[in-house]
C-alpha cells in the first residue's frame, strides 16, 4: 500500500514484530477515511510501539513514557478540528500512565487511544508488563511474575468508557476497520491491540492468538454493558475481537466549549485594554 | 499615620472573613493596605491570624508590633498579646490582666452579641463593626460592602448584618473618646486591592493565556479558582488535572497545538513536574509554570512562607537546558512578569518558571492605580519551507516554529535527540549540534534579562531577591532615618542572571543577603557566577515572612563592622 501517509524513516522494529500490522492498519484507515497529513495528530510515549509516529507524515508528539494522552487531550481541546491519536505499548498506557487512562475514562476526551498489547516490554528487553499473565518469567521475574494481569476493556467498560475495542494485528484488514470505527467516533476510544512480541514474549506469539481469536457476531449488541462486561472478562481458550462496548456521551471538549462559548481556542485572542478596564473594575 | 491590626481565631471562626472585609473596607475608605495570612493545614481548630496593615501611604511589609489585636478566642489573647504596643487596644476574648497593663482591653463576646442580634452566626460582623467603631470610620462602606455580599441571601440577611455591625461599634463606643484615625483621612481616591495569586492569574489572561492545566496545591491553587473565575468570561481552558504530572503534559500539548499555556503548582507538585520541564525544555515547547514555594522537604509546612526552592528550579529535570526563573516582588510586579514570561517562553522556546511564595501569594497589596507595563508579544512566523525542519539548527538556536494543522507544516516533535526534523536519531555529532542549539539560546537570553531594583548605599547593600522586596525596603528607610546608608539590590528576574551585574556588585558596599532559606541559595548562586564572595547573609526558615522590626534588627547585627 503506498499513500500520501508513507514516511521515510527507517523502521527500528524487529523483523516480523507485530506492530508492523498496526502501522498498516492505521495507515489504511487514515487513507480511506480521507484525512489529509496535516489534519492528524499523533501523541506517543517510549517504548518500541511508541516510535510508531515517525513512520506516519502527519504530526507528531512523541513525548515522555506513560504521557501521551494529557497531551492528547490538550491538543484536542486547543484544536478541536485536529484528528488526535495517542498510540503506545501497555507498558506505556496502562502502567507508567495508568493514571492518566483512568482519567481519560471519566473525562471523555475526543481522542482515539491505540494499545499495541504485546504482554510484555520489549524496549527495556522482555520485563513483565502490567498485562502479562501470572507467572509469566523473564530476567527480572525469574521465578514467575507473581501479578495477575490487568484487563484494560473491562476496566474502561466498568467506568463507562465511550468507546471499546480490540484489535490483533495479525488481521490488519479487520484491524482496520475497527480502527475507522474508533476514528470517526465521537468521544474517547479505546482499542487495545493484541500485538505478538516475536523476541521477548514466547509464550503469546502469532499462533498462540490464532488459535484464540474469534471475532464478535453481526448481532452482537456493544450497547449493552453488562454484555459487554462479559464479553471483556472472556480470556483464554476464547479471546473475542471487535468493537465491545458503545455509548455516546458528551465529550470533554464539548463540556468545556459549552461553557466558554467562543471559537476554537487556537483562534482565540484577547483585547488587552478592555480586559484590563474590566478587571480593574473587579478589583476596587 | 500607619497601624497595624492582627486578627486572631481557630480555623473555621471566620478570620479570614473580617480581614478581608476589613481590607477591602479600609482600602475603599481610600487607605493603603497590606495584609498578610498565618494559618495551619486544617479546616476547623487550630490557631490562625491574619496581619491587616494601613496607612494614608503605601505599606508592603508586615509589622511585628500591633496597634489592635482582635480576639476571637482566647488562644489569641495568650499568643499575641506580647506583640500590642504600649497604648494599643485589644478586643474580644480578652483575660482579666493583674495590675494595670500597658494597653486598653475591651472585653467582648462576638458570639453573644451576635445572638441578641438573631444568631450567632454574626458574630465575624459584630467583630468588624467593633474594629470600624475605634477607628471611627464612616460606616457608609461598610454597609455597602455588606449589601454587596449578602444581596444574594435576601433582605432580611442584608439587614441583620447591618445592625450586627452597628451593635459591634455600639459595644465600643465607652471606651474610646477620639478616632484613632481622625486628621489622617485621605482624599477619596479608587485604589485597587488584590494578592499575589491574583495577580498571577490576572498577568496570564492579559498574557492571553488560553489554556491553564493544576492540580490543588496550597498556596498556589488561589490561581486555579482564579483563572476557573474568569475562564467563561474570557474563554480559557481551565483542567484541574488528575496530578502534577498531567498537569504539565496537558500544558505542553496544548501549546504544541498553539495556545498560550501554563500550569501551577508548589515545591512538591514542582517535584512531579519536573520531568515535564525537561520534555518542554527537550521539544522546544513554550511554557510557564508557578511554583509558590512553601516549606520542604517533602509535605514540609504546607501553609507557611519559603524561599527554599531557587536552587531546585535552576537545576531541576536531568541533563542541562535553558530556562528563565523571575520571581515577582510583588503583586504588581508579578503581572508584568507573567506578561514577560509569556513573550520570553515563546520567543526562546524555553521553559519560564515563575517563583511566588505563600507570602506573597497570600498577601493583599493596594495600588492606586496597577501600572501594566507589558505587553503580550506574539512571535509569527510566516512561512515554512516544505518538508518542514521544526528543530532547523539557526544561528541563535531558535527555530521557526509551525503549529500542527495551520499550514501544510508536519510538526514532528520528539522526547527523543532528534534531527532537525524532529525525528529520533542516534547520530551523535547530530547530538553535539542539537544540544549546542539549545544551549546557545542562553547567550541572547542574559541579553533579555533585566538588572536588579538598584539603590545605592555608602554602608552596607541589602540583596535580596522575589517577596522580600517590601520588607528590604522598609527597613532601609529606616536604616536610613537612622543615620546608616544602605543600598538595595533585589532580583526579580534571577536567571539567566543579566549581563552587567558583575559591574553592579563591583562598586557594592558590604552585601547582606537576605532569605527565606537555610542555605543563602540566591548567596550560592551570585558566588558561583561571580566569583565574589559573599559572607554576609540573613536567613530564615521558621515558614514565617521576615518582619519589619526583626529585619531591622538583624541587618544591624549582621552588618556591623567588626
Amino acid at each position: 500500500m503506498s499513500n500520501s501517509f508513507d514516511s521515510q524513516i527507517e523502521i527500528a522494529w524487529c523483523p516480523g514484530c507485530g506492530n508492523f500490522g498496526i502501522l498498516r492498519a492505521l495507515k489504511g484507515a487514515l487513507t480511506e477515511l480521507e484525512f489529509s497529513p496535516e489534519e492528524v495528530v499523533l501523541v506517543s510515549g517510549i517504548g518500541q510501539a511508541a516510535k510508531l509516529p515517525h513512520y506516519i507524515a502527519v504530526n507528531v508528539f512523541n513525548g515522555l513514557h506513560g504521557r501521551s494522552i494529557p497531551v492528547a487531550l490538550a491538543i484536542k481541546t486547543v484544536n478541536p478540528r485536529l484528528l488526535v491519536i495517542a498510540e503506545s505499548g501497555d507498558g506505556c498506557m496502562y502502567g507508567e500512565g495508568g493514571n492518566h487512562f483512568l482519567h481519560a475514562l471519566r473525562r471523555n476526551p475526543d481522542i482515539t487511544v491505540i494499545v499495541h498489547d504485546n504482554q510484555v516490554y520489549g524496549l527495556t528487553k522482555g520485563q513483565a508488563s502490567p498485562t502479562s499473565e501470572e507467572g509469566f518469567v523473564s530476567k527480572a521475574q525469574p521465578w514467575g511474575n507473581i501479578s495477575t494481569s490487568l484487563n484494560p476493556l473491562s476496566l474502561a467498560i466498568s467506568q463507562d468508557a465511550s468507546f471499546v475495542a480490540r484489535g490483533f494485528s495479525g488481521d490488519v484488514d479487520r484491524l482496520k476497520e475497527i480502527i475507522k470505527a474508533a476514528l470517526t467516533w465521537n468521544g474517547f476510544s479505546l482499542v487495545d491491540v493484541l500485538q505478538p512480541c516475536v523476541t521477548f514474549n514466547r509464550v503469546n506469539t502469532f499462533a498462540w492468538y490464532k488459535e484464540r481469536v474469534y471475532y464478535l457476531e453481526d448481532s452482537y449488541q456493544p450497547e449493552d454493558r453488562i454484555r459487554a462486561l462479559e464479553k471483556s472478562l472472556e480470556w483464554g481458550d476464547k479471546i473475542p475481537l471487535g468493537v465491545i462496548y458503545r455509548h455516546q456521551r458528551p465529550t470533554f471538549q464539548d463540556k468545556i466549549y459549552s461553557r466558554i462559548e467562543k471559537e476554537d481556542l487556537i483562534y482565540r485572542g484577547i483585547d488587552f485594554d478592555d480586559l484590563l478596564s474590566r478587571e480593574l473594575k473587579l478589583f476596587v | 499615620m500607619d497601624l497595624n491590626l492582627l486578627v486572631g481565631g481557630e480555623a473555621g471562626q471566620g478570620v479570614q472573613t473580617v480581614s478581608g472585609a476589613l481590607s477591602t473596607i479600609l482600602q475603599r475608605s481610600g487607605y493603603f493596605v497590606f495584609s498578610i495570612e498565618d494559618y495551619q493545614s486544617r479546616i476547623r481548630g487550630g490557631h490562625s491570624f491574619t496581619q491587616v496593615r494601613f496607612s494614608n501611604i503605601p505599606c508592603r511589609a508586615a509589622l511585628k508590633m500591633v496597634d489592635i489585636l482582635i480576639c476571637l478566642n482566647e488562644e489569641t489573647y495568650e499568643l499575641h498579646r506580647e506583640r500590642v504596643k504600649e497604648g494599643g487596644w485589644i478586643l474580644g476574648a480578652v483575660k482579666k490582666e493583674e495590675g494595670a497593663p500597658s494597653f486598653h482591653l475591651i472585653p467582648l463576646n462576638f458570639e453573644e452579641i451576635a445572638k441578641e442580634v438573631g444568631n450567632k452566626i454574626f458574630a465575624n460582623v459584630v467583630a468588624i463593626g467593633a474594629i470600624l467603631g475605634i477607628l471611627g470610620l464612616d460606616f457608609k462602606i461598610a454597609d455597602n460592602y455588606l449589601e454587596e455580599n449578602f444581596a444574594r441571601k435576601g433582605k432580611e440577611i442584608v439587614e441583620k448584618n447591618k445592625q450586627a455591625l452597628k451593635r459591634g461599634r455600639d459595644e465600643v463606643i465607652p471606651y474610646f473618646f477620639s478616632s484613632l484615625i481622625e486628621g489622617t483621612k485621605r482624599e477619596k481616591i479608587p485604589l485597587l486591592v488584590l494578592d499575589g495569586n491574583q495577580a498571577l492569574g490576572l498577568g496570564a489572561l492579559l498574557s492571553g493565556c488560553q489554556f491553564y492545566s493544576a492540580y490543588p496545591m496550597t498556596p498556589s491553587t488561589g490561581i486555579l479558582n482564579f483563572l476557573s473565575s474568569r475562564a467563561q468570561d474570557y474563554g480559557i481552558a481551565v483542567e484541574q488535572a488528575e496530578d502534577e504530572i498531567s498537569a504539565i503534559n496537558m500544558a505542553i500539548g496544548a501549546s504544541y497545538a498553539g495556545a498560550r499555556a501554563m500550569t501551577g503548582t508548589s515545591g512538591g507538585g514542582f517535584c512531579l513536574m519536573s520531568e515535564g520541564l525537561g520534555l518542554a525544555a527537550m521539544t522546544e515547547t513554550p511554557l510557564v509554570v508557578v511554583d509558590a514555594q512553601r516549606p520542604g522537604p517533602s509535605t514540609g509546612l504546607p501553609t507557611r512562607t519559603s524561599q527554599g526552592d531557587l536552587e531546585f528550579v535552576l537545576h531541576a529535570s536531568h541533563d542541562e537546558f535553558p530556562r528563565f526563573v523571575f520571581a515577582p516582588r510583588e503583586p504588581q510586579e508579578a503581572i508584568n512578569l507573567v506578561i514577560r514570561a509569556f513573550n520570553l517562553a515563546e520567543k526562546y522556546q524555553v521553559p519560564v518558571i515563575i517563583l511566588s511564595d505563600q507570602y506573597l501569594a497570600d498577601s493583599k497589596w493596594t495600588y492606586e492605580n496597577l501600572e501594566v507595563r507589558e505587553r503580550p508579544d506574539v512571535p509569527q512566523f510566516s512561512s515554512f519551507p516544505l518538508p518542514y525542519r521544526r528543530y532547523l539548527i539557526s544561528p541563535s538556536g531558535v527555530s521557526p516554529r509551525a503549529i500542527p494543522g495551520l499550514s501544510k507544516a508536519l510538526v514532528v516533535a520528539d522526547s527523543d535527540e532528534h534531527d532537525e526534523f524532529g525525528h529520533l536519531t542516534e547520530d551523535l555529532s547530530l547530538r553535539v549540534e542539537m544540544h549546542q542549539k539549545r544551549m546557545r539560546k542562553k547567550e541572547t537570553m542574559k541579553e533579555e534579562v533585566r538588572l536588579p531594583y538598584y539603590e545605592e548605599g555608602k554602608d552596607l547593600t541589602l540583596v535580596g531577591w522575589g517577596s522580600t522586596w517590601g520588607v528590604i525596603k522598609e527597613v532601609q528607610e529606616r536604616l536610613r532615618m537612622e543615620g546608616i546608608d544602605s543600598g538595595i539590590i533585589h532580583f526579580s528576574e534571577i536567571y539567566p542572571l543579566p549581563l552587567k551585574i558583575e559591574e553592579l556588585f563591583g562598586h557594592t558596599s558590604r552585601p547582606i543577603v537576605i532569605e527565606n532559606n537555610y542555605g543563602g541559595q540566591l548567596a550560592n548562586l551570585l558566588e558561583g557566577e561571580l566569583h565574589l564572595p559573599f559572607p554576609l547573609r540573613i536567613n530564615s526558615y521558621d515558614g514565617r515572612p521576615f518582619l519589619v522590626e526583626e529585619l531591622l534588627l538583624k541587618v544591624k547585627e549582621v552588618g556591623k563592622n567588626e
